[in-house]
């Protein structure tokens, strides 16, 4: 199926999301419910991958200074590396493996085995119980992960850089602050709100048009996943040049 | 309009890769159960499915009592949609509900708002009662811990909770051992007659198509190839029908059409074709 049909259905399915909140006809409990499954759920892999990048950047950043450079200044080089990119980005491909995935399987799974036709022929939008919880859950969800992957993230920096690099928490602190503007938290958190509303889109997408039994749900679970980094990555790049200027 | 003809399909043409529905013309009156048969793959689940909606046909229509499914309103359709239920071949149970659950999506969902939770608990009871199910053994399971048979018979349940005036039924007993076919057969000609519900029966099951239906149907090619009653249907002249109706016409017809090559199954093949008259 071509890219553009691909593109217009999500479009309609994001208005239909956004017309069955306006009605009220999406359940808080089945909100919470998966509000639950991809905070909580998705949490220790988060951690796990924002612990590694703030060591890495600590590392790598260090490894790379100069005497001419003072050391201070890698407090900012690991608080604008984690905030700015690897905290959203690195949560976001944790939630299209762990999230993405297991939607688009899940969904597929129902409308191969005619779950999907089930709800509609019983009365029930599929739009409201299945799709609107799931991005919205993610749209709430996902900020709030990265919020913690970026504060863990710059806490590992530091500890990494004084166990490694000698430099104090006062100079990491101190470093970190004088680059630091408060618009980059809200640049961070505003595309964690992107990704939370495009991986569980994409992943409900590609599992209502699933057909084709189990090989269908591999298939579909692949080319979703796929789909979701390339646009994770585009919306990644398309951020420097809006916000960052 | 007949004001006895409950469904109406009138030249329902649907193609996805290629033609599967290319013209079928049927009047299913009220009260009436009309069976279909016909091989794997003719587009028998398809034309269920054009009577609800869940796929829409390129071109006909399709009525129920008079009110087109295509040219109605989001609302007329969902209005449509709670007098029409759709027994799915695999049951279609939801993974993650209960059957109390499962059942009780059978209502409708204004209802449940409003009914009384212990009348709402015997109405579930009392429909997995009439598909014979201990409702004190199944409500708290899930779909996974039932066997194909149950679950089978959970989505029948589901089916009839709700009073409707039009059962689908998409290959029932397909997959069920004799004696559960047996069951789910009896239990579809108790259905139709206690609650006078108008059914549509897509089969492979000949023998209990001929015993349950009024009127028996053969999807072939894209259109209705026969439609009369089961005398009818055992009298036909139709080289395919016999094939259907008579286990040694079947294996002469199947061969002679593998020989034209007329056959042009796309899941199962022509093997496909004898073994359903070898079962019939
Ligand atoms: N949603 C769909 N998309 C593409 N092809 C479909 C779809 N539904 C059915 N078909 C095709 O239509 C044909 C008829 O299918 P179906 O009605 O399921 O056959 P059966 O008579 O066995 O119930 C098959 O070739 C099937 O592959
Ligand atoms: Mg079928």
């Amino acid at each position: 199926m071509g890219f553009a049909r691909h593109v217009g259905q999500i479009s309609v399915l994001t208005v239909r999301i956004v017309m069955a909140v306006g009605q009220g006809g999406v359940s808080l409990k089945s909100v919470f419910a998966q509000a639950y499954e991809q905070g909580i759920g998705s949490l220790p892999l988060v951690l796990v991958t924002a612990v590694l990048s703030g060591i890495v950047t600590s590392q790598q950043g260090g490894y790379q200074f100069s005497s001419s450079i003072p050391l201070y200044v890698l407090g900012s080089v690991v608080a604008s590396s984690v905030v700015l990119e690897l905290g959203p980005v690195m949560t976001a491909f944790v939630l299209i493996g762990r999230v993405g995935a297991r939607i688009t399987a899940e969904i597929g799974t129902m409308a191969v085995s005619e779950q999907v036709d089930a709800l509609i022929s019983l009365g029930r939008d599929p739009v409201p119980y299945l799709a609107a919880p799931r991005v919205i859950a993610g749209m709430i969800v996902t900020p709030i992960l990265v919020g913690v992957a970026n504060a863990v993230g710059v806490l590992t920096g530091l500890v990494s850089a004084r166990a490694t690099m000698g430099l104090g928490p006062e100079g990491f602190l101190y470093g970190a602050r004088l680059y630091w503007h408060s618009w980059d938290l809200f640049y961070s958190l505003a595309k964690a709100f992107v990704f939370g509303f495009t991986i569980p889109v994409i992943s409900v997408h590609m599992g209502l048009i699933t057909h084709g039994g189990a090989e269908g749900v591999g298939r579909n679970t692949t080319t979703s996943v796929v789909f979701m980094i390339i646009t994770v990555l585009v919306v990644d790049a398309t951020f420097p040049p809006l916000f960052l200027n | 309009m007949d004001p006895e003809v409950t469904i109406e399909y009138e030249n329902v043409h649907k193609r996805f890769d290629t033609p599967v529905l290319s013209g079928v013309n049927l009047s299913v009156m009220r009260g009436e159960t009309v069976s279909i048969l016909g091989t794997s793959g003719t587009g028998k689940s398809v034309l269920l499915k054009t009577t609800i909606g869940l796929i829409t046909p390129d071109r006909g229509d399709v009525r129920i009592d008079g009110e087109s499914v295509y040219h109605s309103t989001r609302l007329g359709l969902r209005d449509l949609r709670r007098t029409v239920r759709y027994v799915f071949q695999y049951a279609a149970l939801f993974d993650s509900l209960n059957i109390y659950e499962n059942v009780a999506m059978g209502l409708d969902p204004a209802e449940i708002k409003t009914l009384d939770p212990q009348v709402m608990l015997d109405r579930i009871a009392a429909s997995l009662v009439n598909v014979n199910l201990e409702p004190a053994k199944v409500l708290s399971k899930l779909p996974a811990e039932l066997s194909g048979g149950m679950r089978k018979r959970v989505g029948l349940a589901r089916a009839i909770v709700g009073e409707p005036r039009i059962i689908l039924y998409d290959e029932p007993v397909t997959g069920l051992d004799p004696v559960n076919s047996a069951t789910v057969n009896r239990l579809i000609m108790s259905i139709a007659e206690r609650t006078k519900v108008t059914s549509i029966v897509v089969t492979h099951d000949v023998e209990g198509a001929l015993e349950m239906s009024h009127r028996v149907a053969l999807l072939d090619n894209g259109t209705l190839r026969f439609i009369g009653t089961p005398d009818e249907f055992r009298r036909s002249e139709d080289p395919l029908v016999m094939a259907f109706a008579d286990r040694r016409a079947a294996a002469e017809a199947a061969l002679k059409l593998i020989e034209h090559d007329a056959y042009d199954d796309n899941d199962a093949g022509p093997a496909h074709a004898i073994s359903i008259g070898v079962r019939a």
